[in-house]
């Protein structure tokens, strides 16, 4: 026998069983919401994108690579729209794009924990979120709320009659690749 | 006086929901922009009623009150709040599942004169001064 049999067999095996461990890629579908929220101001973000892989069994391969055109805010206001993509907000010729990208996911309860580097306004912080995922006859649905500091990624000045602290509601349906 | 006053309210009222609706198919054909979920036919003509007859309750009001001078006080107030009610539909949040909402105050501002056109338009119609 080869002496370079067991150990190339041992390496195809490993090698295999390496893409048992790879998350399942999802597509975003249609129906989204990418909603934000505070006292004062509203809205949502039409356009977003990106790569989903994501394993119920085995959270730690998942991954989240996300963007949301900047440029697609919808507060329901041509006005306040006009304002929200200025250089005083979002700055939407500068920054086109809010980019997330996740480091970690982990089981949390009955749903999941997500941490990961949010760009916003180009300054990168690090956010951590729960969400959940619910399988349905197509895919599933990821849903996810957090806060964040909006003068901690310098969006509007600070103070105002915009609320710091600004709630993001994620409703995302998938199907699988 | 107010019979008067209540029927050209109730006419240019309508008139002016006629005017809108035709605006609004208009405004709709040439950018595409379809905003019927908030401003529907049937809230474009009662609220053109309304305008109306409110009209018409303040014209009988200030023509009793200032006389002579009611008419002219009337026709001022009337533009003032026609053009002031514009801050309505450019501060108007609409539901986010609407595309384009800086087409929104395009649509509503004209509309917002209809009702002071047409009373205007009709007013000699209806009541008539005699000649001094």
């Amino acid at each position: 026998m080869n002496k370079y049999f067991y150990p190339a067999l041992a390496a195809l095996i490993l090698t295999g069983s390496a893409f048992t461990f790879v998350a399942t890629s999802w597509q975003i579908a249609d129906g989204y919401s990418i909603g934000f929220s505070s006292n004062d101001a509203g809205g949502v973000f039409k356009t977003f994108k990106g790569a989903i892989a994501f394993d119920e069994q085995n959270p730690a391969a998942s991954k989240f690579d996300v963007t949301i055109d900047a440029a697609s805010i919808n507060t329901g206001n041509g006005l306040q729209n006009k304002h929200a993509k200025s250089d005083e907000w979002f700055d939407v010729a500068k920054y086109p794009v809010i980019h997330y990208t996740s480091n970690k996911i982990v089981k949390a309860g009955s749903g999941y924990q997500v941490t990961g580097d949010l760009e916003i306004h180009g300054v990168k912080k690090p956010v951590t979120f729960p969400f959940t995922f619910q399988k349905t006859a197509k895919g599933g649905v990821f849903t996810g709320s957090f806060t964040v500091n909006r003068s901690d990624f310098h969006v509007g000045k600070p103070g105002g009659d915009v609320a710091e602290q600004i709630k993001i509601d994620i409703s995302v349906p998938v199907t699988k690749q | 006086m107010f019979k008067k006053a209540l029927l050209l309210g109730i006419v240019s009222g309508l008139l002016a929901g006629i005017a809108g609706l035709i605006y609004a198919h208009l405004y709709y054909s040439i950018n595409e922009a379809d905003f019927s979920k908030v401003a529907s036919s049937i809230r474009i003509i009662a609220s053109s009623l309304t305008g109306g007859v409110l009209a018409a309750i303040g014209f009988t009001i200030l023509s009793k009150w200032l006389k002579n001078n009611g008419e002219i006080v009337f026709n001022l107030l009337f533009s003032v709040i026609s053009f002031a009610s514009l801050l309505m539909p450019i501060a108007y949040k609409l539901p986010t599942s609407l595309e384009t909402p800086e087409l929104f105050p395009g649509m509503v501002i004209p509309m917002h004169f209809f009702p002071a056109l047409a009373w205007f338009t009709l007013k000699p119609l209806f009541i008539r001064h005699p000649v001094a």
